[in-house]
């Protein structure tokens, strides 16, 4: 991995800060109180669950994930599922992430 | 308060891993303050997307953030307008939960409003830059680094309303990733995934509502 430059920093950075600025301050003034269509609304609701989905499965899966033999893809599909659980109980970023970690970091050990 | 130094400090060492500084990362903390998209452009970067990418996707997960503003216009109605872009200009997921409750018990105020919003900002960005000089301390391997990023947001799926519309939005979109990677889209394939996904929803619901 390249680390990020100041360049690149700053694209990303100015253009999402704009777009994510826009997104809060323009309904509030281009609405003036009414509402949203509902239709809108639907949609994005629909826009986290999608998007958590979309980076999770960029991060585990990966066409021909299982060439080079089942561990090495299925450990982190196996720390996953205990991520999870703990996801699932503890409601915690935080614990899911002390979790998911050590999961990972044990599983890989099993082979190395 | 406590929940934005618990999961500061994480994006803090995370943003550190891609090599952002800490002046950097208080930019973003100070100006964008988002912190599903502060773990999104790292682990993004990491897995090396293009920037249009980074970009689109986070935009796209950012447009959210309406439906809070919508939510507030009719308590900001009798403000003067620069309050109500300082308030709106600051709203998150977390601080809104708290604000909402309080303007619909009464009594609550745009000033208090935008007043709890900048303590959870300022506690934010200042775990965040003690994340990145504990990241930049520690040097914590990238495979661990990205691990803890997908861990975040396998949390933060399956914390979501999982029902209904909501199901096929996050199975569709990862089909959806899976065919961009298969057809050799891996670049925009979270951007176009996801927006797979929220159609796939969309078009769910409006059949079933015929059903």
């Amino acid at each position: 991995m390249q680390p990020i430059t100041w360049t690149d920093f700053w694209i990303i950075f100015v253009t999402c800060a704009l777009t994510i600025l826009a997104c809060r301050v323009l309904p509030l003034f281009l609405l003036k109180g009414k509402e949203l269509p509902k239709r809108v609304e639907e949609a994005l609701g629909y826009i986290p669950p999608a998007a958590f989905a979309a980076l999770v499965a960029n991060d585990l899966l990966t066409p021909g994930m299982f060439d080079a033999g089942i561990w090495p893809a299925g450990a982190p599909l196996v720390a996953s599922v205990i991520v999870i659980i703990v996801a699932r109980l503890t409601k915690s970023l935080l614990w899911s992430a002390v979790a998911g970690v050590v999961a990972y970091a044990l599983l890989t050990m099993i082979v190395f | 308060m406590l929940g934005y130094v618990a999961i500061g400090i994480p994006c803090g060492i995370l943003s550190a891993s891609i090599g952002l500084n800490a002046l950097q990362v208080f930019l973003m903390c100070a100006l964008f303050y988002s912190g599903a998209g502060q773990f999104m452009i790292p682990n993004m970067w990491l897995a090396g997307s293009p920037i249009a990418s980074i970009i689109a996707s986070v935009s796209f997960v950012n447009t959210r953030q309406m439906l809070y503003a919508t939510a507030f216009a009719p308590w900001c109605e009798k403000v003067s307008k620069r309050l109500s872009f300082w308030f709106a200009a600051t709203v998150t997921d977390e601080s809104f939960g708290v604000n909402i409750k309080q303007f619909e018990q009464g009594g609550w105020s745009v000033q208090r409003a935008t007043l709890v919003n900048l303590c959870s900002q300022s506690s934010w960005t200042i775990s965040c830059v003690i994340g990145v000089l504990i990241g930049n301390a520690i040097g914590i391997p990238l495979a661990i680094a990205s691990f803890a990023m997908t861990s975040i947001f396998i949390c933060l799926l399956v914390t979501q309303k999982l029902a209904g519309a909501n199901i096929v939005a996050a199975i569709m979109a990862i089909v959806g990733v899976f065919v961009c990677k298969l057809i050799g889209l891996s670049g925009p394939a979270i951007f176009f995934g996801a927006l797979f996904g929220v159609l796939c929803a969309f078009v769910f619901s409006r059949i079933r509502e015929r059903v």
